[in-house]
């Protein structure tokens, strides 16, 4: 527990505009991406890192911050933003799409809108990155390619368009390859193998069209990781056995509720996987055994693994990843472990460059008003490559309109 | 309003009526809603019990110089600075904190259970569009493991509602957050009955192919003819006559009659008007309105018609009405003078609905406003047992009320707060560190069973 989380006071949570050009960070707790703290000044002058030290003399013309966190861009490991305006209106909605025409090759980065309000609204709540995933609908486990993006909201945000194929398994992928796993597991396999054969016309393959063979590529030879939608123990082992007949997969599991139940097994094997610390109830069988300690547990065995927020992902995006993190920790995991898991993890994973914070760097972090653990804090300042990048969002700009704080005469729409 | 009646005296009243209307049917008479189904509920066996040394919320919203409090006999008996008192047991907080339980006031506990299988699917009624002849209580299973998890995150009093498919969905249920074998082991005594009403986009989309309401418009017609139709049946019953019993009717003749609390599933600020101006039509009170979304767009007009908004820290975006969520939603509908209150409707929010009010506080305040920790508590206990007709026997930490008490090992308003004990009516149901934590029937054979 750490004590300064307790001293978060209401004075350090008043609104602060955007940053001046020249910002001196006083005694700020820096947050490197191995998720070590640190006491230190550092003084930003045009997005540029002029100094950091334990002990700097500010420049006279700098705004001040006093007491504020420093931490790298957090990533959301598994998303869907920029794909859906409104979960509801599948008009808006480009998810996921039944077709027989394509899978493994439908690629999210053509459906991907950088404008989409739901990635300011991500943005301002310390979300730098984004591992944006489509999902299987129809009789297919595969879902297609995913994307990596920037949150800054550009036309070039997205960082790599060929990021990962996603598919399911377990009920999901059951249901969608007829009704069994295995059957979902035969449709893996033989799109795996189908992906190894050369083709004479493009529809010979055993379960994949020629296109989609192509796409899968990548993944058969570990250029590309495979992501899988999975959650039950026996699950996860069937995939641990998939990694031994295809030894060059690199297998990155979502979900993974029952993890702790084959921790060893998954940490030997080394597949990667993606846990939502929230995830303590059997929601289906898949996940009888879910508990609040599966994170410590797969963190004590040495899996590769990365938080995010699945639980509530439909409802507030990727929003409170914070939380999810900071629960981690609440029920047990060291704060540096929670930290590496929402960002220099994933970031790694999925050749997002996360370096430390050094004098002469073009500054590219997140400055917060307390503890990013905390549910109570939140970003004041993120830069990017030594730019400043907005946390104004569509959330923000109705906020100020309704805000009951400002006295104003004017009818609402002209406010 | 009179919110809670014992089920002696409604008994009585019920065979007064009869009688009366026995005797004489062309002499007026009252509508009596008759009771069933009553609470078995009996608080487990509890020590006196007192915490020292504590800082205290007590949920009064103002800031408590309190430090200590006595649980005696189930209840509250002494609030104060260093009391000293007989007791059972001892306990020296050493600074920790002390709370009011925490109430929900929607939640799907019990009737959309985990596992989340289709034979568990019991929370909406989807076979007609008026439904409120259906009770959430008989599609309540106790053995639901969120109810357990629930308890852990310190909530011993939520409130099970049915869906919101249908205009009129049905009656909800009051639940003391105790480990029972049936759901009237588990019925908050003497808490008022409540209705759940939904708004908007889910009804048109259920029923648009099925008969309708096809539009916003339908879903007020509908409402309106079925207001009309409850008027009816209770000015039968008070003209001496002896309709039928229709169960339908009956709920919307108990809303008329004040007996019946108005729960109401509404996302858009225009649309919660228009629902305020129904209820003025066909005189009845609008006690609650769940999600509220754009509640912060009208909280001059909740603050004027007396009636509070239930609504997430930061769900948004997934429907058209639910689109324009934003963080300062509960601060913003306080400053406005409203009764505001957060709720889960999820089986993981209800874990930690202390963090959704710590996030939506600090966002207020972040937003210009000037909240204390003490008033905001009042959206996780006080706004929600004022909103169940229940506030006069739980939400606050005062002197006679059920003792529903949270010892918390850290500031509850951080992420990494955990209750360390929870009791309900002074009962010991949950302490860490001893492992005393109820167990579904669901969760034993698996491999995390204790």
């Amino acid at each position: 527990m750490n004590r300064k989380a307790l001293l978060i006071t209401a004075a350090s949570l008043l609104a602060s505009p955007a940053l001046a050009q020249s910002v001196f960070l006083n005694d700020a707790t820096l947050v490197a991406p191995n998720g070590q703290e640190s006491q230190v000044d550092i003084a930003i002058e045009d997005g540029t890192i002029v100094a950091l030290a334990s002990e700097v003399t500010p420049d006279a013309a700098a705004s001040v911050i006093e007491n504020a966190w420093v931490s790298p861009g957090l990533v959301a490991s598994y998303s869907t933003l920029g794909l859906v305006d409104i979960g509801a209106e599948s008009s808006t909605n480009d998810t996921s799409a039944n077709t027989d025409l394509a899978s493994a090759s439908i690629k999210a980065s053509d459906s991907f809108n950088p404008r989409m309000v739901h990635i300011g609204n991500a943005r301002r709540r310390g979300i730098m990155y984004a591992a944006v995933v489509p999902s299987p609908a129809g009789d297919t486990i595969f879902g297609g390619t995913g994307l990596t993006a920037s949150l800054d909201g550009s036309d070039g945000s997205v960082l790599n368009d060929i990021a990962m194929v996603h598919i399911a398994l377990g009920e999901a992928g059951a249901r969608r390859a007829g009704g069994s796993r295995g059957a979902a597991m035969a449709q893996l396999r033989g799109a795996l193998d189908d992906a190894r054969r050369g083709f004479q016309t493009q529809d010979e393959g055993d379960v994949l069209r020629r296109r989609d063979a192509r796409a899968l590529r990548p993944v058969l030879s570990g250029a590309v990781p495979l992501m899988i939608s999975a959650s039950r123990a026996s699950d996860l082992s069937r995939i641990i056995d998939l990694k031994t007949d295809y030894p060059n997969l690199d297998i990155i599991v979502v979900g993974a509720e029952e993890a702790h139940l084959v921790a060893d097994d998954l940490a030997e094997a080394g597949i990667k996987i993606i846990i939502d610390p929230h995830e303590n109830l059997p929601d289906t069988f898949d996940s009888v055994n879910a508990s609040l300690d599966n994170v410590v547990a797969v963190n004590a065995a040495g899996v590769d693994y990365a938080i995010s927020s699945l639980s509530s992902l439909g409802v507030v995006k990727a929003g409170a990843l914070v939380q999810n993190a900071g629960n981690a920790v609440g029920n047990g995991l060291a704060r540096d472990a929670a930290f590496r898991a929402i960002t220099s993890t994933p970031a790694e994973w999925f050749g997002i460059e996360m370096d430390d914070v050094s004098q002469g760097d073009r500054a590219t972090l997140i400055v917060w008003d307390g503890d990013p653990l905390e549910v109570m804090s939140a970003p004041i300042a993120m830069y990017q490559d030594g730019n400043e990048i907005s946390l104004n969002s569509r959330m923000t700009a109705l906020r100020d309109r309704y805000n009951p704080s400002v006295e104003s005469d004017r009818p609402y729409k002209y406010r | 309003m009179k919110l809670l009646k014992s089920t002696a005296l409604l008994s009585a009243a019920i065979l007064a009526a009869c009688t009366a209307a026995t005797e004489d049917s062309s002499e007026s008479s009252e509508f009596v809603l008759p009771v069933a189904f009553p609470s078995t509920y009996e608080p487990l066996p509890s020590e006196t019990v007192l915490i020292k040394n504590a800082s205290i919320i007590d949920g009064t919203g103002e800031a408590s110089d309190a430090n200590s409090i006595l649980m005696l006999d189930g209840k509250i008996s002494q609030i104060g600075v260093d009391l000293e008192a007989e007791a059972d047991q001892v306990i020296d907080a050493g600074g920790r904190f002390v709370t009011p339980g925490i109430i929900d006031i929607h939640s799907h506990l019990g009737n959309y259970p985990t596992p989340s299988i289709n034979a568990h699917s019991d929370g909406n009624e989807v076979t007609s569009p008026i439904t409120s002849e259906v009770d959430a209580e008989h599609g309540v299973w106790p053995q639901d493991p969120g109810f357990d998890e629930a308890l852990q995150g310190g909530v011993t009093t939520l409130h099970i509602l049915p869906g919101s498919a249908n205009l009129f969905g049905g009656r909800g249920v009051t639940l003391r957050n105790v480990p029972a074998r049936t759901v009237m082991g588990m019925k908050f005594p003497d808490a008022p009955e409540t209705l759940k009403m939904a708004c908007g986009e889910n009804p048109k989309r259920v029923y648009g192919d099925r008969g309708g309401p096809d539009s916003r418009m339908g879903n007020v017609a509908g409402y309106r003819k079925n207001w009309i139709k409850g008027a009816e049946y209770k000015k039968k019953i008070e003209d001496g006559d002896e309709p039928t019993r229709d169960l339908q009717l009956e709920t919307l003749a108990g809303v008329l009659n004040g007996d019946i609390l108005i729960q109401m599933h509404c996302y858009r600020a225009d649309e919660m008007a228009v629902i305020l101006d129904l209820a003025k039509e066909f005189n009845y009170k609008v006690t609650t309105f769940h999600h509220a979304v754009e509640a912060y767009k009208i909280g001059d007009l909740l603050a004027e018609n007396d009636t509070c908004a239930a609504m997430w820290a930061d769900w948004y975006g997934f429907k058209m009405e639910s689109y324009d969520g934003i963080l300062e939603n509960i601060p913003f509908v306080h400053a406005s003078g409203a009764c505001a209150m957060i709720h889960s409707d999820d089986d993981k929010g209800i874990q930690r609905l202390n963090q959704e009010v710590a996030k939506a506080w600090a966002n207020g305040n972040r937003a210009g406003l000037n909240i204390s920790k003490d008033e905001a508590w009042t959206w996780l206990s006080t706004n929600p047992a004022k909103a169940l007709g229940i506030l006069d026997e739980t939400g606050t930490l005062e002197v006679g009320k059920r003792a529903d008490v949270v010892l918390w090992n850290a500031d509850p308003f951080s992420t990494f707060a955990r209750p360390d004990q929870v009791y309900l009516d002074g009962a010991l149901m949950f302490d860490r560190e001893a492992g005393l934590k109820p167990v579904s029937d669901f969760r034993l054979g698996s491999e995390i069973a204790p």
